[in-house]
């Protein structure tokens, strides 16, 4: 062959190549940024590999990934194997062609349908035999090996077909027993297969999410899992780091494996084999004993296991020095038995995390229990409560109470059915939740790419009077101040009243720049606050009017997103977006050019979503771990803690560590007081930083790290630092306004809210809300360009087929009329079969020469 | 061999049938059951009919296009890649087959994060663009979709079609040039036919995953148009809606068995190996 096609060739390969491991690339770049950021990087760093090394929930889930990938394949791999060679020697036609159709659908079906269809039977199971924690670590072993058993059974039997039928035979004919036929002469034979089976199953294994998201249950993440429930939050670098260090690991594994069977094979081959044998029992070896160790300890020792379920990214978890909330539990707990019981018992806290309200509801409703802690959101809750789903908390376990904020403290307190004595019914009142954090929604805006592209609009935002129109633009209304729809319901933007034909016009400067969220409640809740719509209350009219304004935005938005909303606004390729404000503040922190705002109405007043997470107990929670549940719920509220998680999560924190009594007293005493010091402060700084955000009239002090400096003058007050980037003057009204706001905003569950509509029907306004979401995410701009390319290549192919079908028999006429004139049944596709029978023939050839 | 002992040697298969039956056949029913059930349990074709509205049509139009498209783009290139590497010596070959896979071996999220740097108005392609003044706008188009579900899948076109060539003679191919055959005529001719059964397996590997994937078409398309996977996934996930969810698992699923059904009748010809 010439050179110059050699020059094509590697060039080929290596374009290839470039398209792999491009990712590949900015992924190792990003794990070593000094920011937070996976978007604008800030300077070479190891902070994200430290930090992954203390991420104990990260390494479990690696930990967790690779034992299921190594269990799933091997025991797929056996099965599969022996499969294999069972269907290979199958002689009725119908039974193998049976058994193949069935192995081969895990392969042909989406595996989302292989997901749920496997979440449905095991759910279904799980209802039979009344055991809440059958989903976990066997089901999702379950499905892998499911899924694995296809690839290597389809891998190994050709090569059992490609066997030659009389070695099996001749080494039987030569004394072997069928045992040893099998193990000394096929099985080097399908060798390849076997591993080449393995190496797929293996790689579909680590790389599966979609499969073991559905199928997972308490306490089993895997690493996909845990990234995927970084969606609400950010996905954090080291995440990066941990996929740079496999990435390493498995490219010096390959060079080595290369290097060592590049070596002259006839001369080392016996003591390579020798020395991988040696390292492979030494290596089962060491594992076997390690196992044995650990069953003895934890056999000694009792181990109590409090199973928490939580969004991702929503606890302080040791990295950058912050306090691992999680492990300090465990010693405290630790501590408690031994005082309490006089017992020594192991803590472990099983932390897993997930990505929104409706991912935690759908697998609690599963009854996919074995959760002794969750954390859902108000109206979550509520849902959860309404259906039976959570248990009342028994307030005297959790002390730390008297620290609730009062405006918290009877928020999550429902009826419960109690039986008294005598077998009456009785209602009290209970509390189902604690409030874990709280924030607000608000909207995020690239200042100076506003100043660049949109001048009108950051000045109208300047003027601090700015609503939900520069999210939506402002629609059209007809003389008797209604909207105005177009034939598919979605309003338009009123382009007639002067006014607001100039606001609009800057409005579309912002088109492909705004940021929505992409999840139902907030997206429409948006619409709603800026029409004035009550959101727990809509009417038919205003399900219309909301449906009409996000179809209208539709138009402008650059995306529907979640976690994506950080880099994308950090590094200035969005403009504008509504998100919760703690993580706001977040990206703040990242680019200076970003500012905030809380959306305002006509008023003057704020109209936005303001929301709480509470921790619950489920009701399916195993009773033998209540009051470790309880526990650790109280835990959460000591001072150090929750200023720990609330300086980690940037949301509010609802405690209050100066509670008073009706007079104004302080209920603590003094020694509490002290030892509460530092608490009250950083409470009080929290409690401003959330009052910044609906004035600015101040900063917070802040030293060069970012951190916050106390600092008071001789009358006590907080010194204010007017070059700092935050203010704190704690306002004890500040309190009062969140109430009324949680009364007027706050999310409540819609499923037993019903809207009348004008055919008389009654329709839940769940219900309204997800048909309507659903109608706004399906609706599309048709992309006629690209079904016609489709059509064109499709037709392409149909055409290509039939034409190498008319030339194919046009020739085997004249092939026939030459030479054959019977009219023998003629096999199609002469080549392959020739080519076939040459290779066979050439293989038979190469056997003899031996 | 007697026939005793050639049931003996069947029966190896038997665990698997019982696992088949278990973990792959019984949950296909209960989405068959959800699929006709409305949330009291009773018989229904509302699922089904409710899919035939032009949302939803357009909605598996759009999927079905995509990822024809991205087979189609993972086939062109793959192909030429494969046959190249299969030509390199057994020691590249082993190399280079273990750099195609190991890509996948890192996570499926992150990557797709990366590729969300690279193609943004802002990203990398961008930047390097933006020295000569040009511009391209990538991110949230139907084209980064496509990329996105072509880099997923690509190795799973490239293996089994590089499997396939591994597997022909050279001395096959010396003997088609000897007896006359251009180089161009041996890889139609020859390379093409012989590969053909890793072709139809790495169409398949591609497809299916392409036709269902739900993070890609969120993340590269900006959630702006929804594919069938996505739908099934807010269905299951967010609506709570089993019945409707799994209605269109079902037309999804009997969507590609159709299709699988018509690709295998020519890989029947060729042997009818799907890997």
């Amino acid at each position: 062959m010439t050179k110059k096609k050699n020059i094509g060739r590697t060039l080929c390969i290596i374009l290839t190549f470039i398209f792999l491991y491009m990712p590949i690339g900015v992924l190792i770049l990003f794990s070593f940024n000094s920011g937070d950021s996976t978007a604008v990087f800030q300077g070479i760093s190891l902070r994200w590999y430290k930090e992954l090394f203390t991420d104990a929930a990260t390494l479990n889930a690696l930990k967790n990934t690779l034992v299921l990938a190594i269990l799933s394949s091997v025991i797929s791999t056996i099965i599969g194997t022996a499969a294999a060679y069972g269907i290979s020697k199958m002689r009725n036609k119908y039974v193998k062609s049976a058994t193949m159709s069935a192995t081969q659908i895990p392969m042909i079906n989406p595996e989302i349908v292989t997901g749920i269809s496997m979440m449905l039977l095991f759910v279904f199971v799980a209802n039979i035999v009344r055991s809440s924690s059958l989903l976990g670590f066997w089901t999702v072993l379950i499905a892998h090996i499911t899924f694995n058993l296809p690839y290597v059974i389809l891998l190994v039997l050709p090569k059992f077909k490609e066997m030659d039928k009389s070695l099996p035979e001749a080494a039987l004919d030569l004394g072997c027993t069928p045992f040893q036929s099998f193990f000394k002469v096929e099985l080097p034979a399908i060798m390849p297969g076997i591993v080449a089976g393995f190496i797929m199953a293996f790689t579909l294994s680590i790389d599966d999410f979609v499969i073991s998201y559905f199928t997972t249950g308490s306490g089993f993440e895997t690493l996909p899992i845990r990234i995927y429930s970084m969606t609400k939050k950010r996905v954090t670098p080291d995440m990066y780091a941990l996929s740079t260090l496999i990435f390493i690991t498995i490219l010096v594994l390959l060079l080595i494996s290369n290097f060592a069977s590049g070596k002259n094979k006839i001369e080392l081959s016996k003591k390579a084999k020798n020395a991988v044998k040696f390292t492979g029992i030494g290596v089962f070896g060491t594992i076997a004993t390690v196992t044995l160790i650990i069953l003895c300890i934890s056999a000694a020792t009792e181990v109590k296991t409090v199973n928490v379920y939580n969004w991702g990214e929503y606890i302080s978890d040791g990295g950058d020095d912050s306090l691992d909330v999680n492990k300090e539990f465990e010693k405290w707990a630790e501590e408690q038995y031994r005082e309490k019981y006089d017992k020594k018992v192991k803590v472990q806290v099983n932390y897993t995390t997930y990505a929104s309200n409706e991912d935690l509801y759908a697998k609690i409703a599963n009854g996919a229990g074995g959760y002794d802690v969750i954390v859902p959101s108000d109206y979550m809750l509520e849902k959860m409560y309404s259906e039976g789903l959570l248990q009342p908390l028994d307030t005297e376990k959790i002390p730390n109470l008297i620290y609730l904020g009062d405006q918290f403290e009877n928020m999550f307190v429902y009826e419960h059915t109690v039986k008294d004595e005598n077998g009456a019914e009785m209602k009290e009142n209970q509390t189902y939740g604690i409030a874990y954090t709280y924030g607000v929604v608000g909207i995020v805006y690239n200042s100076a790419e506003l100043l660049e592209n949109a001048p009108e609009i950051l000045e109208y935002i300047e003027k601090e009077e700015a609503g939900w129109e520069v999210m939506f633009g402002i629609p059209k209304r007809d003389e008797n101040g209604n909207f105005v729809y177009d034939e598919n319901g979605k309003m338009i933007l009123d382009m007639d009243d002067p006014d607001n034909k100039k606001f609009n016009e800057a409005y579309l400067k912002l088109k492909g720049q705004i940021l929505q969220f992409n999840n139902p409640r907030d997206a429409f809740g948006s619409a709603m606050y800026y029409l004035g719509i009550d959101v727990n209350n809509p009417s038919e009219e205003d399900w219309r009017a909301v449906y009409g304004l996000l179809a209208l935005q539709k138009d402008y938005v650059q995306g529907y997103v979640m976690d994506e909303i950080y880099n994308k606004m950090e590094k200035g390729e969005s403009w504008i977006a509504a998100y919760y404000a703690g993580d706001c503040l977040s990206m703040m922190g990242e680019n200076t050019d970003l500012d905030f705002y809380y959306p305002k109405d006509q008023n003057g007043d704020y109209t936005t979503n303001i929301f709480a997470d509470a921790m619950c107990i489920p009701s399916t929670a195993d009773e033998s771990n209540l009051e470790l549940a309880h526990w650790y719920i109280n835990f959460m509220m000591e001072p150090e803690i929750a200023y720990a998680n609330a300086e980690y999560i940037y949301y509010g924190c609802p405690y209050n560590y100066l509670p008073t009594d009706e007079n104004g007293d302080s209920i603590l005493d003094e020694e509490t007081l002290e030892a509460n010091k530092e608490a009250i402060d950083n409470y009080r700084i929290n409690m401003g930083y959330y009052e910044y955000l609906f004035d600015k009239n101040g900063e917070i002090l802040t030293d060069s790290d970012g951190s916050y400096i106390l600092e008071y003058d001789e009358n006590g007050n907080r010194i204010v630092d007017p070059e700092g980037d935050y203010f704190v003057i704690y306002n004890a009204d500040f309190e009062n306004s969140l109430l009324s706001m949680f009364e007027k905003f706050a999310y409540k569950d819609l499923t037993n809210s019903y809207v009348e509509l004008s055919n008389g029907t009654k329709v839940s306004n769940l219900t309204m809300l997800n048909d309507k979401w659903e109608t706004l995410k399906i609706e599309s701009t048709s992309m006629v360009g690209i079904y016609i390319i489709c059509l064109v290549i499709a037709l392409g192919v149909v055409a290509f087929f039939v034409y190498t079908f008319i030339k194919k028999r046009r020739q085997r006429r004249f092939y026939w009329a030459s030479t054959t004139p019977s009219k023998q049944p003629q096999k199609k596709q002469e080549l392959p079969d020739f080519s076939e029978t040459a290779v066979i023939a050439i293989e038979k050839a190469k056997k003899r020469d031996k | 061999m007697t026939k005793k002992n050639n049931i003996l040697k069947q029966a190896a298969a038997y665990p698997h049938m019982v696992w088949a039956v278990l973990f792959i056949i019984a949950p296909l029913l209960f989405v068959a059951y959800y699929a006709f059930t409305d949330k009291n349990g009773k018989f229904t074709f509302a699922n089904i009919a409710s899919l035939a509205q032009a949302a939803y049509l357009e909605v598996f139009l759009r999927s079905i296009c995509f990822a024809f498209l991205a087979t189609v783009i993972c086939l062109i290139i793959a192909y030429p890649v494969s046959y190249f590497i299969s030509r390199t010596s057994p020691q590249a070959q082993k190399i280079l087959v273990m750099l195609v896979m190991l890509p996948q071996w890192l996570n499926f999220l992150i990557r797709t994060y990366s590729w969300m740097a690279i193609l943004e108005d802002t990203g990398i392609i961008n930047s390097i663009l933006g020295i000569f003044g040009w511009e391209l706008h990538m991110i949230n188009t139907p084209a980064a979709v496509i990329l996105g579900m072509v880099y997923n899948f690509l190795p799973y076109m490239i293996i089994p079609i590089h499997s396939a060539m591994t597997k022909i003679d050279p001395r096959v191919l010396e003997a088609s040039s000897d007896l006359g055959c251009n180089p161009l005529r041996v890889v139609t001719k020859v390379v093409f036919p012989l590969s053909l059964s890793g072709v139809i397996s790495g169409i398949t590997m591609v497809f299916v995953p392409s036709i269902s994937t739900f993070y890609i078409s969120q993340k590269l398309g900006g959630g702006n148009f929804d594919l069938i996977g996505d739908s099934i996934e807010r269905q299951f996930q967010t609506q709570y809606n089993y019945n409707m969810g799994a209605a269109m698992s079902f037309v999804l699923m009997i969507l590609i068995i159709v299709s699988m059904a018509i690709m295998n009748k020519y890989s029947d010809d060729e042997g009818g190996v799907i890997v």
